[in-house]
């Protein structure tokens, strides 16, 4: 009698091999057996078939116990199953790509055989493309290693009413089989494991204590798990400050609002104010506009700035000090973060307050004074030193080097840029920054009655212009910009506002001289600007499209004053000559003291988010030069310890399962109607009225314990443990439920 | 027809289908279906059948399908159905309405163990329960077994002197799903074989009556005392059926008991389905060590052929009964039937009961090793033995 074992997996068609093995005998006159082993037997779990046949009649129905040889459909599943009582002397028939040498080593005492029977089905196409049925290239390989003819297998795999694909991957596997021999082999017994004394003690169900249940855990059945992953949300990616959008937006959702503002201080200081001033790309790179419109994430920053408190601790006082040169965003997040790590430091300031262009460039309207002195005064409180109308030129930086350990210029972007527009402007152009200063340190004693204005620029800097005008009692504001609105670097927002105030944008317009009119009486009477048409050419180095003039387009537009905001651009004198700028860069060779330039003086980036993050990546190069000290920011490792698998990709709208999300509108804040805001320099808009705005945070593949997994678990197994997500292997059939009921994707199945 | 390589299911399936189709000139054949592991396979292949005059009948529990069996019935068509385990327990009250109808019908049981613990294998507990029921209870080793005794049921079934269903089992797995070769009943020999059916008390349009109507004691007295009767007419019926057989297929269906090895041996096992040929094997080598050991392979359960198993034993003085199946509180249901067969006869025989291979364990050729070890030790029978576990350990 020869008794053969198959070991594969469910569904890959064992019982059906046992099948073509028996009939392949039967044809031949032998008395066959062909079974499984059933109850396990569900896709993908392993499970065994048998095959015995024999010259007489076979009586034996037991299980094999000692097989004689052994086929093993899916490698992976090679362990002492399957090597159990497999006698000496037979062989073993490996689906796998590799070569029987691989696995001689396990064998010593066996003939190894290996055929890529999993490459054959899938070149007949049989079964599916995951699924392949691997049985009847197996059988062939079967003839060969018992030595008889393919034209045996072949006509047993007709016999079953299997045709040509099967019959050609058969043929494939007997041609491509390679067998390796050990050098001596035992010689085949053939007694069957019929004989006394052959059953192992294999059956441990009838072994259970008294009067239990046998323990047969039902995770043994998996063939897949599921396992916790995490992507990067592309809201926190995008972040210039380097914000953990989604994890702030978690804990408000929690209407925990001091968590929510102790995770934005881990990054930035200024969370108040970027809730009113940030242009938000991760409201642009929010997955949630793809279903109803984006989380509205700078609302929520505000929120969490203004509502929130929390206790800093600095770290323990370290003896070096940090001088840091201006205090606008950069210098202040610098100064706030080297200030958490225990150094001792001072700002620089040339202007009579702290806060640089938060103070002097943005109006009250929209950032008022009270909240930046809430974010300074929390600087200051962590010890930081400041004196202010202290200009830093290129000697004193020198002094404030030789007494500091190390220096940091956040000077921003000092350079104005101007337009020539004929003779007499300086008149009566005036620059959007001083323009803006002036309206703040001036107070509302500023006035443009009657005024015709116009506004050069379309950044924020020509709209809070525009706006702060119409508020100084201007007859008209008209903004002239050279491109179209979608070319405009202004927060959009801010740009629909301007309109709802009755600001009026000229687009593909470029200013070209102005007319003086004859003046009686001496004061700023109305003139006009010669304007010119654009039209949009070719995308120049930005990618923008280049404003072409369309010549002949000329037209006259009367005004009063002329206010230009054309950007700004870094003034490097402080520097000694010859100094490059790197952002976070030591300027190496110039000074013995390390001097750092940071924010836009270092990066030209324009958003006060940029310059936080460029402030905290210096303080923290700072602390690293100046201990040694290797500090690995991992914002991954803080939100949560279950994760098995961790991303670097950001997560997309299409690896969400965004049919299992409900439409729900956003929460809007009241804001000062338009009419009345022409009035006021108050804030226009009041702010969110509650944390629930956080609720349609999709949280982007990162779990926010929404706990949809552990309801929908059919076995139970699934736990909440703190924070952590725990599967319950022993009990995991591997079903795969919790991952397609999860909305985030951050449970997959992983092959075991 | 030629042999195949087929299932036990395949084979009780397939013939099944082929003796219903055999009544195709009188009122054909009718199938009340409903699925349970492991017989499932049985209704399918019936279901697949190209039947000239026969109804398929799905329903929504087993105990219509046995309602729809007993309908057709008795409306003349070739009826069967098969079940299984908790399947033939919810099914219980209509086999009873089945048996006392004296209606001729046939059902193949795949033994399943009766849950809980849930379990799909072996264990003949599922149609022991049915041991009061006036039908009459074979016992299959093996596919060929199972082809055959289908056929003979119905035979031993519909004639006049019987008229009691017959119920023809065989092991979950062991044999319901392991393929085996088999020479399966062509069309033409199993018409040969079987009579188109003549119900005497089927019903009809024209001559309406009420059967199992309420009666007085001394009727239903009466009705069970036939039955009895039929019961004991059962081995010489059942003899004539396996001659007519032999005739047409050329080959036997098997005795109610076959003995193997039993003329001069003094120790005797009693078993049935695989158990028996797993035992047979044993016997065999151990006979050819000389040991004075047989095997009576019980092939009938109900009626309990005890006088053929009286003779066959007429030389032991050990018994061992090896039951797939325990009744609680008491034993092996084999072994209460096989102590009562001797009651009054062999009170100097030892006769000791094994349990083994519940819920489906294996029963090896070690197993039956050391059943036989334990029993050539006795000088009297005790409480019956688990041989799969050891009762200290487990009571530990």
């Amino acid at each position: 009698m020869v008794e053969i074992r198959i070991h594969g997996r469910g569904g890959q068609g064992g019982v059906t091999l046992a099948k073509l093995i028996a009939t392949s005998r039967f044809l031949r006159g032998m008395s066959v057996q062909a079974f499984g082993l059933y109850a396990a037997e569900r896709s993908g779990a392993p499970v065994q078939a048998f095959c015995r046949f024999d010259d007489n009649p076979i009586t034996n129905r037991n299980l094999i116990y000692e097989p004689d040889h052994v086929v093993v459909l899916d490698p992976t599943l090679v362990g002492p199953a399957i090597l159990g009582g497999l006698k000496p002397g037979g062989w073993i028939l490996l689906n796998t790509p590799e070569g029987p040498e691989r696995f001689a080593g396990d064998f010593p005492t066996n003939v190894v055989a290996t055929v890529d029977a999993t490459a054959i089905a899938r070149e007949h196409g049989l079964g599916t493309r995951s699924v392949p049925i691997v049985n009847t290239a197996l059988a062939g390989a079967v003839a060969r290693l018992l030595e008889f003819p393919l034209a045996e297998m072949v006509q047993a795999v007709e016999e079953m009413g299997f045709g040509g694909a099967n019959v050609a991957a058969a043929t494939d596997a007997y041609n491509a089989l390679v067998i390796h021999k050990p050098e001596s082999l035992p010689a085949p017994s053939s007694n069957g494991s019929a004989r006394p004394g052959a059953k192992p003690a294999t059956i441990t169900f009838l072994t259970g204590g008294g009067g239990e249940l046998p323990l047969v855990k039902t995770g043994q059945w998996a063939s897949e798990q599921p396992a916790r992953q995490q992507y990067v949300p592309p809201c926190n990616h995008v972040c210039p400050a380097g914000n953990d959008v989604q994890g702030f937006l978690h804990a408000l959702a929690d209407d925990r609002v001091d968590d929510a503002l102790e995770i934005l201080l881990r990054t930035t200081p200024l969370p108040a104010t970027c809730g009113r001033v940030c242009p938000a790309p991760c409201m642009q790179s929010c997955n949630r506009v793809e279903l109803d419109g984006a989380v509205n994430v700078r609302q929520l920053e505000r929120l969490a700035g203004d509502r929130g408190r929390v206790a800093l601790v600095p770290a323990e006082r370290r003896g070096q000090q940090i001088a840091v040169v201006g205090s606008g965003p950069a210098g202040l997040a610098a100064a706030y973060h080297l200030a958490l790590y225990g150094y001792g430091v001072t700002m620089y300031e040339a202007g009579p307050s702290l806060g640089g262009l938060l103070r002097t460039g943005i109006p009250e309207f929209r950032l008022p004074h009270d909240v930046l002195d809430q974010e300074v005064e929390r600087i200051l409180d962590l010890g930081v030193e400041s004196v202010t109308g202290f200009f830093v030129n290129r000697e004193r930086l020198l002094t404030l080097a030789r007494s500091h350990d190390a220096v940091l210029v956040a000077t921003g972007l000092q350079e104005l840029r101007s337009l020539r527009l004929g003779v007499g402007d300086s008149d009566m152009v005036i620059q959007g920054i001083d323009f803006l200063d002036r309206v703040r340190s001036d107070g509302h004693d500023l006035r443009m009655d009657n005024e015709d204005i116009v506004v050069v620029g379309g950044g924020n800097t020509a709209m809070d212009a525009a706006r702060s005008a119409l508020r100084l009692g201007a007859k008209s504001v008209r903004v002239v910009y050279r491109r179209t609105r979608n070319e405009m670097p202004a927060i959009a927002e801010e740009i629909d506002e301007a309109l709802e105030e009755g600001v009026v944008i000229d687009f593909l317009t470029q200013p070209v001289s102005i007319e003086q009119m004859a003046q009686a009486d001496g004061d700023c009477g109305e003139n006009h600007l010669v304007c010119r048409r654009m039209e949009l050419g070719e995308p120049d180095a930005s990618g923008r499209r280049r404003p072409v003039e369309v010549p002949g387009s000329d037209y006259q537009v009367g005004c009063h004053r002329i206010i230009l905001a054309l950007g700004q651009s870094p003034d490097m004198a402080v520097f000694p000559e010859g100094t490059e700028v790197r952002e976070g860069a030591e300027l190496l060779g110039v000074l013995e003291t390390p001097v750092y330039a940071v924010g836009d003086l270092a990066t030209n980036d324009g958003t006060v988010a940029a310059a936080i993050g460029s402030g905290r990546r210096a303080a923290l190069h700072i602390h690293q030069t100046l201990t040694g000290e290797v500090v690995v920011e991992d914002a991954r490792a803080r939100v949560r310890s279950d994760v098995d698998v961790w991303h670097d990709e950001v997560i997309k709208s299409d690896a969400l399962r965004m049919h299992l999300f409900e439409r729900q509108g956003g929460v809007a804040g009241t804001a000062i109607a338009p009419t009345r805001r022409r009035t006021t320099f108050d804030e226009i808009h009041a702010g969110l009225p509650d944390t629930s705005e956080a609720k349609r945070c999709l949280s982007c593949g990162v779990c926010n314990e929404c706990d949809i997994c552990v309801t929908y678990c059919p076995e139970g197994v699934l736990k909440r443990v703190g924070h952590d997500l725990v599967f319950d292997y022993a009990y995991c059939k591997g079903c795969g439920i919790c991952v397609t009921e999860c909305p985030r994707n951050v449970v997959f199945m992983s092959q075991l | 027809m030629p042999v195949e390589i087929v299932t036990g299911n395949h084979a009780a399936g397939y013939t099944l289908a082929v003796a219903g189709e055999a009544n195709r000139n009188a009122r054909g054949a009718t199938c009340g279906i409903y699925p349970i592991t492991p017989q499932t396979e049985i209704v399918e292949k019936v279901a697949a059948f190209p039947f000239t005059k026969g109804r398929v009948v799905p329903v929504e529990s087993e105990h219509s399908a046995m309602g729809v069996v007993i309908g057709a019935s008795l409306g003349g068509a070739r009826a069967f159905t098969a079940s299984s385990s908790n399947g033939l327990a919810y099914m219980v009250e209509n086999i009873m309405v089945a048996g006392f109808y004296r209606l001729p019908v046939v059902m193949v049981a795949v033994n399943r163990t009766l849950g809980p613990p849930w379990n799909i294998w072996s264990d003949q507990g599922d149609t022991l329960m049915l041991r009061d029921f006036p039908w009459i209870q074979l016992y299959c080793s093996d596919n060929q077994e199972v082809s055959d005794l289908t056929l003979m049921a119905f035979r031993l079934a519909e004639d006049h002197r019987i008229l009691l269903p017959v119920l023809v089992s065989m092991d979950a797995f062991i044999v319901s799903h392991t393929q085996q070769e088999t020479n399966l009943p062509s069309q033409e020999l199993a018409d040969q074989f079987l009579p188109e059916l003549d119900l005497p008390q089927r019903m009809r349009h024209d001559d309406p009556k009420t059967l199992g109507g309420m009666v007085w004691p001394d009727t239903t007295t009466t009705l069970r005392m036939e039955a009895h009767e039929a019961m004991l007419r059962v081995p010489e019926v059942y003899e004539e059926c396996r001659q007519a057989f032999r005739d047409v297929f050329d080959r036997d269906p098997g005795a109610p008991i076959e003995t193997f090895h039993t003329d001069d041996a003094e120790t005797i096992l009693v078993a049935s389905a695989t158990v028996a040929t797993t035992a047979r094997d044993v016997v065999r080598r151990r006979r050819a060590s000389g040991e004075k050991v047989g095997l009576v392979k019980m092939r009938m359960f109900r009626p309990f052929p005890e006088e053929a198993l009286r003779t066959a034993c007429a030389s032991a003085s050990r018994v061992g009964v090896l039951d797939r199946d325990y009744a609680a509180g008491l034993g092996g249901v084999w072994w209460q039937d096989t102590r009562a067969a001797f009651q009054g006869h062999r009170e100097d025989l030892v006769i000791q009961d094994y349990l083994l291979g519940i819920g489906g364990g294996d029963v090896t050729p070690e197993t039956v090793d050391r059943v036989l070890d334990d029993l050539g030790t006795r000088e009297k029978a005790g409480p019956p033995e688990w041989a799969d576990i050891r009762r200290e350990e487990v009571l530990a």
